[in-house]
């Protein structure tokens, strides 16, 4: 079996810098993955209930859409250079084996992208069109999450890869995998919960110039957030029982760092439950970041889990160059500068 | 061989890889040279106080975002996703060598996005010197981001010291960097210019359509002549045997260098109408003209430079399907089966022999060759080789032809190889030794050149030559054309060759040895594999009892409607089909056992 993992290539600094670097940008892109979603998804539904208020709260999102699809993309991609970096030789493989659904990532986001954008360009004339453009691109994304799904256990599980000598042309999924739609459901159900709660964030803002939209808004939003939430502590619970028992065990007890962050997630998600019901947007936003961001490291630490027979980052060879994270670290320092500099100006210009 | 193949052989995936490269960069180098010309076209406008300059360089940001972030942005990530598809080693290595060059460009990616929504989101609405100011910070962090992924894409062709001292630095600046990064910044001035000419091309306004197609062809015009110094200079510091490739010796490469420079024309000369003798010229059918053109030289300099880079997918380190250099030597002396990852066939055996031949071809041939698609197809390449010319051909074929990597694995291996190209491609018998009834210039023929070229092109070449000038020319092949390898014969060879390629012209070809059928060999090619004359599973000459000669030879042609459709066309000449249906009437009466 494991004779068909490839050998993987050196690294320049200790591995640590990349998990660091993996674990904030990932649940960073999870949070925008989720308003894009929730959005889209609100949008739609504004827009096929009709209605003067929910049109033009349909549109108020389609316009926020570009933003949300651009920086999603630009924090996946950092997102995923740092996976690579730790565990190419895995994803490269199962990617390989899955690569027509793998092409297809990109080359579908950019029929959503623009679906979108027109969307938002031509609001007021698409009429029916406008449905459909909005459901290709959610349809677009939804399936997109589900290669990504496919991907990233496919690559944790090299028993599968056999596959490959049967069928080499690129068109092998996961599908099989008893975790394959637990795993998925619940990447899109707390993506869905998330995202109505930006937009009832969203629903917040807008309402000091407009409060109808804003109340709507924040009605939609936080509807969406309060019942999928508690389906999601549903889902998580069957994504945990779906999981191989080594890896289930690791958040039972056998590894105390899991175990802290399943409670501590649990805590935190009836907490987050909790200010939903009560409609204190502002208490369940700023819980549901560090929830996010749990999320990400219980990933983690499931990846790890299911590597652990015969991976882990530490065996990486270093070959030490530190000059060029010492670039990287200037350029984002200058960068984040400069994203200030403009953000700032752009703000004093609305207001 | 660390990674397995996605195998799609009717399609190629260095075709998929291309067809994404060329249009990507043709909207990235628009990104970089496109925000220049936002920022100093909106300069134009107010230094004018033109308001219909300022709506123009608006509409045309609008363009800007839509074409660069959309299609530009995402199919950047689709490269990247490509080529880790086609060739997760090589990715591997650069995603691990270059970690923070990448990171680093996308801290610039950022950036440009929040510039450019600024930009756009506040055109007229921020004060100028500010909205300005966005514009150049959304040029630098574009230009930064083509210096980053012109230190990268610069290392695969080379390297440079970093072979020796393993250091980033070395491998960032290598000996193109500089070369390229000039040319590179060039060419996207030049296509700011060709993509405002598009834009503009929908002006209604004739005065302000006219100042900014004068303006948009002087973008062109200029960075046009820039471009050919830095081109020279590019070209002079390329490696010297990627330099001969471009210089001739690969054919493909020629013609794609031949569409890029009758492109260039084209730009240069509609440029120049627009510029200085009829502005009034443009429209929309010329703009897209221009366009067109530019995508075309840019296409053809994007496949030039990959090209380029054969047999290798990083000059001197790993060759285009995966092997690393350093390991060529023990994969001939141990066997590339028993090393590679992703084969199922670890051991050779003569029942499994098209099996492992099949792994070798998918492992080491379809990097560059298809099965029958439009990319350099492997059907055609060897229609008219033999098994014998193959196997000698696998033997030397990186120093017949420096972009093709050489054959990594020992002689069993090799002959496994051919026997799959032969008879599980071509269908055709192995046969040991030289052709039935050849001479021995036609067995050296075989073996030296119809890699490239069959016995036809080379009567057709030769018509009228004496055959003094067949032996001269054989003395220095590459004098006839530098695409060809000089011939490493010996003269008693080469006199035999000469022999034989003469043979080709004369009024009477070379008779077959007497006594022999060409019948037969028909037969042997075509029908053996699954036919026996008289005995054996599924003999023929049962099925052809009683019939006349006409008859088996109208049923040549329609094999493969027959009973039950399962045979194939019988892919043969007429003459051929003449020869075969003479044997089997022959043999039906008894005349051949």
């Amino acid at each position: 079996m494991n004779a068909l993992v490839p050998s993987p290539d050196t690294i320049p600094v200790a591995w640590g810098w990349f998990q660091g670097l993996l674990m904030l940008v990932f649940p960073l892109h999870l949070l925008l993955m989720n308003a894009m979603l929730g959005s889209a998804a609100i949008a739609l539904y504004a827009r096929i209930r009709g209605g003067e208020t929910d049109v033009r709260l349909s549109h108020e999102l389609a316009r926020a859409l570009p933003f949300l699809v651009a920086f999603t993309i630009n924090l996946g991609v950092a997102a995923l250079l740092f996976i690579q970096v730790l565990f190419g030789h895995l994803l490269y493989t199962s990617s390989v084996l899955m690569a027509v659904f793998w092409l297809g990532v990109p080359l579908l986001l950019i029929i959503a992208y623009y679906a979108i954008y027109l969307y938002d360009f031509r609001f007021a004339s698409l009429g029916r069109g406008g449905t459909l453009l909005m459901v290709l691109a959610l349809v677009i994304f939804l399936a997109i999450a589900f290669f990504f799904t496919n991907n990233m256990t496919l690559m944790l599980e090299p028993r599968q890869w056999i596959a490959y000598f049967r069928n080499p042309g690129g068109t092998i999924l996961n599908a099989d995998s008893s975790v394959i739609w637990p795993r998925y459901l619940h990447l899109i159900t707390g993506g869905l919960a998330v995202g109505g709660l930006f937009v009832a964030l969203f629903g917040r803002f807008t309402g000091q110039r407009d409060p109808q939209l804003g109340a709507r808004a924040l009605e939609l939003g936080m509807n969406l957030f309060t019942i999928l939430t508690l389906a999601q502590i549903v889902i998580g619970f069957w994504f945990l029982v779906s999981l191989p028992r080594p890896v289930m065990l690791l958040f039972m007890g056998g590894n105390v760092a899991a175990t802290a962050l399943l409670g501590t997630g649990l805590l935190l998600a009836v907490a987050v439950l909790a200010a939903g019901f009560r409609k204190n947007i502002v208490a369940s936003a700023s819980m549901a970041v560090p929830l996010v961001f749990l999320m990400a490291f219980m990933r983690d630490a499931v990846r790890s889990g299911y590597l652990k027979p015969f991976f882990t980052p530490d065996m990486l060879k270093v070959i030490p160059q530190y000059s060029p994270l010492l670039m990287f670290i200037f350029s984002l320092v200058g960068g984040i500068i400069a994203i200030y500099w403009m953000l700032r100006k752009t703000i004093k210009l609305y207001r | 061989m660390n990674y397995p193949v996605w195998y799609i052989p009717e399609v190629g995936g260095g075709l998929l890889i291309a067809v994404i490269a060329i249009i990507h960069v043709f909207i990235s180098h628009f990104a970089v040279g496109g925000g220049l010309y936002l920022v100093i076209a909106e300069r134009k406008g107010l230094r004018e106080k033109n308001r219909a300059i300022l709506d123009f360089t608006r509409s045309h940001a609008k363009f800007f975002l839509l074409m660069t972030m959309v299609a530009g942005g995402v199919t950047g990530v689709a490269i990247w996703f490509v080529i880790s598809l086609v060739q997760p080693a090589a990715t591997s290595l650069l995603i691990h060598i270059f970690v923070f060059g990448w990171a680093t460009e996308w801290v610039f990616f950022l950036v440009e996005i929040v510039a450019i929504f600024v930009y756009f989101y506040t055109f007229g609405r921020m004060d100028d010197r500010t909205h300005q100011a966005v514009g150049w910070i959304y040029f630098i962090a574009a230009w930064l981001s083509l210096l980053l992924i012109n230190g990268i894409i610069n290392f695969m062709l080379s390297p440079g010291a970093w072979l020796e001292n393993d250091s980033f630095w070395s491998a960032f600046f290598n000996p193109l960097f500089w070369p390229s990064l000039f040319f590179r910044t060039a060419v996207s001035c030049m296509l700011a210019g060709v993509y405002a000419f598009l834009t503009s091309a929908f002006l209604k306004d004739a005065a302000v359509k006219q100042t900014m197609t004068r303006f948009s062809a002087k973008w062109v015009l200029g960075s046009y002549l820039a471009a050919i110094p830095c081109g020279i200079w590019y070209y002079a510091s390329v490696p010297p045997p990627a330099r001969a490739l471009i210089a001739g010796a690969s054919p493909t490469i020629q013609r794609t260098l031949h569409a890029g420079f009758w492109a260039l024309i084209a730009l240069a000369v509609l440029t120049l109408v627009l510029v200085i003798l009829r502005p009034a010229f443009h429209s929309r059918p010329v703009a897209m003209f221009v366009f067109i053109s530019a995508f075309i030289f840019m296409g053809a300099f994007e496949w030039t430079r990959e090209a380029a880079r054969r047999p290798y997918v990083i000059n001197e380190v790993m060759y285009s399907n995966g092997i690393l250099k350093a390991e060529m030597a023990g994969l001939k002396q141990n066997g590339f089966l028993r090393s590679a990852r992703w084969v199922q066939q670890k051991d050779l055996h003569e029942e499994s022999l098209l099996d492992a031949g099949r792994e070798l071809f998918v492992n080491q041939c379809y990097a560059c060759h298809t099965i029958g698609g439009i990319n350099n197809d492997i059907l055609a390449r060897t229609k008219t080789m033999s098994y014998p010319a193959i196997l000698s051909y696998l033997g030397t074929i990186h120093d017949k032809r420096y972009f093709m990597p050489p054959f990594a694995g020992n002689e069993a291996e090799a002959r496994a190889l051919a026997a799959f190209i032969v008879k599980g491609l071509q269908g055709k018998t192995i046969t040991e030794g030289g052709a039935p009834g050849g001479s021995k210039g036609q067995a050296l023929f075989d073996a030296n050149c119809t890699a490239c070229h069959g016995q036809d092109i080379i009567r057709s070449l030769t018509t009228g030559w004496e055959r003094a000038r067949v032996r001269k020319g054989l003395n220095r092949l590459s004098a006839l054309n530098p695409a060809m390898p000089d011939y490493q014969g010996t003269p008693a060879e080469k006199e035999a060759l000469a022999d034989f390629i003469v043979s080709l012209n004369s009024p009477q070809p070379a008779a077959p040895a007497k006594g022999h059928d060409h019948g037969e060999d028909v037969f042997e090619q075509n029908c053996s594999m699954c036919h026996t004359l008289r005995d054996g599973g599924n003999p023929l000459l049962p099925k052809v009892a009683g019939w006349d000669q006409q008859r088996i030879r109208k049923t040549l042609d329609i094999l493969d409607t027959l009973k039950g459709s399962i045979m194939p066309p019988l892919k043969a000449s007429p003459a051929d089909k003449d020869a075969l249906a003479a044997f089997l009437a022959s043999s039906s009466k008894g005349g051949a056992e």
